[in-house]
């Protein structure tokens, strides 16, 4: 009676196996912050981003440029660090309940970098587009690609990296190697960010924002494909999370 | 991990983490497949696809079908092959019309003042529908190619004439003929609007008056045929399962 009474306390004790707080809180905070950008982009890109040598321009984007780098490096490093600081050990002997709580934990991650993805990717991308073809650059640092190349791209970096760590670091289903296709889900988006040299000096010769198909734009699309490599993730987790379930749903 | 204990305590459980895992698995392929989609469609058919002065009769009907059945192709290789989900190209569709929508209405309206009506972006959800009911009844990756595929192209430009056709009367400006979507483009000037770099209407396929457009949508679903098939593959390569060892 006692051992019962213990047990069911545990359980009642015991954290969800979906921390759905978490989830929300993620997803709001993305959300909130890229429509903070947006509203930024539509203030100052027309009142202090049109005229890369005015010193307004210094202030409201350059500024604003040299701020995201150093948050961005500082987020990345906290957070894979930490991550990789607080890596379980011993990931091989944990209950196959702790696994499929770690298996939410780790699909939390890949929804945030779903929608980092689609802000970077989609959002920001295709909002390049109207910009250059409304407003000639004369920089490579335009309004649009502070937000783009610069913002969105790697905090997509920094939560796919993030999530492909948890993964590694905790999941004993990510011990037996590194699996290919979670690889080029994360490592194919980020090469579009040094994909940008390409795109930035190639810029220097010709005014592409005439075409958005130009071919200078290609090295973007084939790294764009990599994005489907979250079909082999999506493989290795549904086997993953088949076998803790499969005889509970036979 | 014991093989003697259960990841769930009940039945019940079971189908509720199953459900939930479903939902959240939905969220992030749509997200992530939309953006890998999107940045490819933008960079490799998007400038038919932005502005109405570039929806014509010969190149938007020919090139959007072939780069549009790209990741449509993949998503069906996975969605189908391996949990028999009939609904990989709508799912991948749905995505970049979202995408797309959101972009034209929040920055090309929202941000650059284009009206919407000039910037909408093109349907391909006939010719999904139809990817997904041929690959669901024939369960044949072969009869989705060659019959899918050819619709996919054949589709594209009936699917899209509801919308661009009162766009497309004639009109006279400044005696000189055009169409209305022609006008809403001198209209809304540019940095792409000088007419060297506007690819439509080019060539003496011209001068076949209507035949234009259904000879566009033929060799369009032609070529919809064999990217569909090398797509298919990327797809499943996409889709493996393999793990590298480390050294």
């Amino acid at each position: 009676m006692a051992a019962t009474t213990e047990s069911v306390k545990a359980d009642a004790a015991e954290a969800p196996l979906l921390n759905k707080r978490n989830m929300f809180l993620g997803a709001a905070l993305y959300i909130v912050f890229y429509a903070w950008v947006r509203w930024y982009e539509g203030v100052y890109g027309w009142s202090a981003g049109l005229d890369s040598f005015a010193p307004e321009f210094e202030t409201y984007w350059m500024n604003f440029l040299y701020i995201e780098f150093v948050l961005e490096v500082s987020t990345a490093g906290i957070l894979w660090g930490y991550l990789w600081k607080s890596r379980d050990r011993k990931v091989m002997s944990i209950t196959p309940r702790e696994e499929l709580r770690r298996h939410f934990t780790h699909w939390i991650w890949l929804i945030m970098y779903g929608i980092a993805i689609y802000y970077g990717a989609s959002y920001f991308t295709e909002q390049d587009g109207t910009w250059h073809q409304t407003i000639v650059r004369d920089t490579d640092f335009t309004p649009s690609h502070i937000i783009e190349f610069y913002l969105s791209y790697p905090i997509y970096i920094i939560t796919g990296g993030a999530a492909l760590l948890y993964a590694k670091t905790r999941l004993p289903t990510y011990q037996q190697g590194l699996a290919l296709q979670y690889l080029v889900a994360i490592v194919g988006p980020f090469m579009i960010l040094p994909n940008v040299g390409l795109n930035e000096w190639g810029h220097t010769f010709w005014f592409m924002e005439e075409l958005f198909v130009a071919p200078l734009h290609y090295g973007f699309v084939f790294f764009g494909w990599a994005a489907l490599g979250v079909l082999g993730v999506l493989n290795i987790e549904c086997q993953a999370i088949a076998k803790l379930l499969k005889k509970d749903l036979a | 991990m014991s093989a003697s204990q259960s990841a769930v305590r009940s039945r019940a459980e079971a189908v509720k983490v199953s459900r939930t895992f479903d939902w959240m698995i939905t969220f992030t392929l749509f997200f992530v497949i939309l953006g890998g989609y999107h940045v490819h469609f933008m960079l490799t058919g998007g400038d038919w696809d932005f502005w109405t002065d570039w929806k014509d009769r010969r190149l938007w009907v020919t090139v959007l079908p072939i780069v549009g059945i790209t990741f449509p192709a993949a998503v069906q290789s996975i969605l189908w092959y391996r949990y028999r989900l009939p609904f990989g190209a709508i799912l991948a569709v749905l995505g970049l019309l979202f995408g797309e929508w959101v972009n034209r209405y929040l920055n090309f309206w929202g941000w650059t003042y284009f009206p919407v009506n000039f910037v909408f972006p093109s349907n391909f959800m006939p010719g999904a529908i139809v990817l997904d009911v041929i690959l669901m009844l024939s369960n044949s990756m072969v009869l989705t190619a060659v019959l899918g595929g050819l619709a996919y192209g054949l589709l594209f430009y009936p699917g899209n004439w509801p919308i661009i056709a009162p766009l497309h009367v004639p009109v006279e400006y400044n005696g000189m003929m055009m169409t209305l979507a022609d006008l809403q483009g001198y209209h809304y000037v540019r940095t792409g609007t000088p007419e060297y770099i506007r690819m439509v209407e080019k060539g003496t396929l011209r001068t076949f008056g209507k035949d234009v457009a259904p000879v566009s949508a033929f060799f369009s679903g032609f070529v919809s045929i064999i990217i569909y098939f090398l797509w298919h593959f990327f797809g499943r390569w996409f889709g493996s399962t393999a793990f590298v060892k480390a050294a």
